[in-house]
């Protein structure tokens, strides 16, 4: 598992290096001179040489990466150009915004995909299941971002039951102003788990301990959901874990349509003004976030499973 | 070395059994209290489509920062709101122009700083202006301020701007406007001679209590404000960047004043949700089709002056506007200095004068490229375009450009058309000043180079004779028209709506003065 682990990590840590390097010419390439997008038309050409100076523009590409590299190593990622703050602040600030919604959409579309693909499961070929099949498909099928205009439309303007916008202030205007990102976002998470779960399920449904634990003669309910749903479930947390970057993705149209603060749009801003610090502050997260998620997934997918550790 | 994954107390079991319970818990039916968003009585909310978080005004990023800054710092004089152009006194008790580069000041003395650093001197409007023009600090805003010399302090609360040379410009886009906000000297000069985020020392009737980045900015009432007491006691100023977005949340009640789509006012011409009400500004945007004079097909000035015939902008703004913008005689909108009452090239096309003209240059066969901001309203335009010059045998390829590549169009020489769209402040030399010659290759696109043109933008900005001025800017507008390289479009609209509890204070160009906005 040690040797495991450790090839694990090494993989995040190498998706991270070649990620960000690839953003970082990347944004580079992108035609439009930063500093005058950055400053604005009434700047005069010495205060356009003196910031091109001060963000390295001036430089090689190559001393630029390697500049750039030297300071995160020191836990450095720049100022930001606009505010002078520091990068890791307001990256750092952008970011528990951005985790909670993905958070709430992993927690209540894995849980309701569980329970549907579960009894789906127990069910199977009857008018029940179908019906969940029915459900988990239309459910994948719709685009998020018209999930999204709808129930602003329906919850938010019709019944007027949540908040169309913002991140909301303390523990329950948080909440509140979550749930509708975090529907928009995961309903088709649902449908998907639902279908994983319900595969799953009949898979361990025909195995030897649950034709034993029948023999016993516990009860259905029993063996389903303390039996079955426990072995059930473990592909789910290979896949929250994949998902966990679709998710990232996701959260960006979210936190432009729900306006929310958050890592997507911090990103989108940035990169809409060329403010290269923030944009690589919050590409390196962003995309942290994403290689770790993977690797805890998979992590615990070889603990759960031993069998997942041999198959390497 | 074996990990002991136990040692923590989870087992694969235990952790098995847990993650079914959360699941099995998180799907369990949760019952959400119904959001009330009943406007408190105190507190006005609006948006802003960014958000604003540089708090040094000689660093402000335009209107989102000013938005604040105006409501949290004085000026000398501020806009006056309503639908004409004109200031009213801020923190000036008295301001006159005595000669062509002498202004005379006097503060009111009953303007102070909080956070202990007293009242308002006329230190602070000397340390204000000159760091503008202050080449350590680097201003981007420092054009603003022209050919400012320095301020002469003549007493506690009594000074004189001095210029270098005339600069009318000054009293309508720099003094009401971002260069206009004066700062606390010694709160500056504590914080290392920069504000950050953090405005160290506020002044006007509100103070920025609060700042959630890219989330909500809060003012509220300033105690220690002497002033006419501000209407509401709290503003809360969200950042909402789409348009559509803040429309949703306005119809949600989440919202008591917005700007909105132009694409959206047909349907709230017919009746605003809430009790609302719509209101339409004119905005001084303006946004032309300008042609490369540099570029060899486009050396003809029968084939520019063609095209611009065969361009119909009543098609243009029904389709690209809904109907909800008026054409521009210019680029100087309706209401201020310089504004002509009609343009030398009709808003409607003239096909049968194009051809002929087409056919006078002698080209034939002619292909041209559009380059395009990539937006709906410009790709709408750029089609109609395509669609017009086709009628007289022109071929047009779009080029459709994402916001970075397009803003940096200016040294492309191989520009051909270009759909552009520029900014203005509410004075006719901010916009002749991208057309000079000295501009060529930098933001005048075109390479419009004309001697007169450049005599007239800089005699016009250092007369401080209106009707001169006037004069001079319509004529400076008539030969950039004459080159045959703009077809003037439209100035675009500023269509708002608010809650019928609110009674906003808005510029003649829609934008929100919020200190002085008031309940119904």
């Amino acid at each position: 598992m040690l040797s495991f682990t450790i090839q694990r990590i090494g993989l995040a840590v190498l998706i991270l290096f070649v990620a960000v390097t690839a953003m970082f010419l990347m944004i580079r390439a992108v035609p439009g001179d930063p500093v005058q997008i950055m400053l604005g038309p009434r700047a005069t050409p010495e205060l356009q040489a003196l910031l091109t100076a001060e963000l390295g523009l001036d430089q090689p590409i190559w001393k630029q990466l390697a500049i750039f590299y030297g300071n995160l190593l020191q836990g450095d990622l720049g100022i930001d150009v606009f505010s002078g703050r520091a990068v890791t602040d307001i990256v750092f600030q952008q970011l528990p915004h951005t985790l909670w919604l993905i958070l709430a959409s992993i927690v209540w579309s894995a849980g309701l995909g569980i329970v549907i693909g579960a009894y789906a499961a127990a069910h199977p070929n009857t008018i029940i299941d179908r019906i969940a099949a029915a459900i988990s498909v239309s459910f994948v099928a719709v685009p998020a971002f018209v999930l999204a205009l709808l129930s602003l439309l329906i919850f938010a303007v019709h019944l007027q039951w949540f908040p169309a916008i913002g991140a909301g202030d303390g523990f329950w205007g948080a909440l509140d102003h979550l749930v509708l990102p975090a529907f928009a976002i995961g309903l088709s998470w649902v449908g998907y788990i639902a279908r994983l779960v319900r595969a799953s399920m009949l898979e361990v449904m025909g195995e030897h301990h649950i034709r034993t634990a029948r023999a016993f003669g516990l009860s259905e309910r029993r063996i389903v959901m303390v039996y079955a749903l426990r072995l059930a479930i473990l592909p789910v947390v290979t896949v929250i874990g994949v998902g966990m970057g679709f998710l990232l993705s996701a959260a960006v149209f979210a936190e432009i349509v729900f306006a929310r603060p958050g890592l997507g749009k911090l990103v989108i801003d940035s990169i809409t003004t060329r403010n290269y610090p923030v944009v690589m502050g919050a590409v390196l997260v962003s995309t942290g976030l994403f290689a770790a998620s993977t690797a805890i997934a998979d992590l615990l997918n070889a603990w759960l499973d031993p069998r997942a550790r041999s198959a390497r | 070395m074996k990990i002991e994954w136990t040692k923590t107390g989870i087992n694969r079991r235990k952790f098995l059994k847990g993650a079914t319970a959360l699941g099995t818990a998180a799907a369990m039916p949760m019952g959400f209290a119904g959001s009330a968003f009943a406007a408190e009585d105190g507190v006005l909310r609006v948006r802003a489509y960014g958000d604003s978080d540089v708090m040094d005004p000689a660093f402000g990023k335009g209107v989102t920062d000013e938005t604040v800054h105006a409501a949290i710092y004085n000026k000398l004089i501020q806009y006056k709101p309503g639908r004409e152009w004109d200031w009213q006194l801020d923190a000036a008790a008295m301001i006159e122009q005595v000669d062509a580069t002498h202004i005379k000041f006097a503060l009111r003395d009953t303007i102070g700083f909080t956070n202990g650093f007293g009242a308002m001197t006329a230190e602070d409007v000397k340390f204000s202006f000159e760091r503008l023009i202050d080449e350590e600090v680097a201003s981007p805003i420092k054009g603003d301020v022209g050919p400012l010399s320095h301020v002469e302090v003549t007493g506690e609360r009594e000074g004189t701007i001095v210029l270098n040379e005339p600069f009318a410009p000054l009293w309508n886009i720099a003094l009401p406007y971002a260069a206009g906000n004066i700062v606390s000297k010694a709160a500056v000069e504590a914080a290392g001679g920069r504000i950050g985020t953090d405005p160290v020392a506020e002044s006007g009737p509100y103070l920025r209590s609060s700042w959630d980045p890219k989330n909500k900015t809060t003012l509220t009432r300033n105690p220690d404000w002497k002033g006419d007491a501000p209407a509401w006691d709290t503003i809360e100023i969200l950042p909402i960047d789409d348009e559509n977005t803040a429309e949703i949340a306005f119809e949600a009640g989440e919202l008591d004043f917005t700007r909105v789509s132009l694409g959206s006012v047909g349907r709230y011409r017919g009746g605003v949700p809430n009790g609302g009400q719509l209101q339409e500004y004119p905005s001084l945007y303006y946004v032309w089709l300008g042609m490369n004079l540099d570029h060899p097909k486009l050396q003809n000035q029968k084939l520019r002056q063609a095209i611009q015939h065969a361009i119909d902008v009543p098609t243009i703004l029904e389709a690209a506007y809904f109907g909800a913008a008026d054409p521009a005689n210019g680029m100087i909108a309706p209401g201020l200095v310089g504004s002509r009452p009609e343009a030398l090239v009709p808003a409607a096309a003239n096909f049968e004068k194009a051809a002929a003209l087409l056919a006078e240059s002698g080209e034939t066969n002619v292909t041209l490229t559009l380059d395009i901001l990539n937006k709906t309203t410009y790709s709408t335009i750029a089609q109609i375009i395509q669609a017009t010059l086709a009628q007289i045998g022109i071929t047009v390829e779009i080029n459709l450009l994402e916001s970075g590549a397009f803003w940096a169009s200016g040294d492309n020489e191989n520009l051909q058309l270009v759909l552009n769209r520029f900014s203005m402040a509410p004075d006719p030399s901010y916009a002749t000043s991208w057309f000079v010659t000295e501009q060529a290759g930098i933001w005048n696109w075109e390479r419009f180079r004309n001697e007169e043109f450049d005599q007239l933008h800089t005699a016009a900005a250092q007369s401080t004779d209106a009707a001169a001025r006037d004069e001079m800017y319509r004529r400076a507008q008539d030969l950039m028209e004459q080159s045959g390289a703009y077809r003037f479009i439209t100035h675009e609209a500023t269509p708002i709506i608010h809650t019928p509890r609110v009674s906003p204070a808005l510029r003649p160009d829609g934008l929100p003065l919020l200190r002085y906005f008031g309940k119904s």
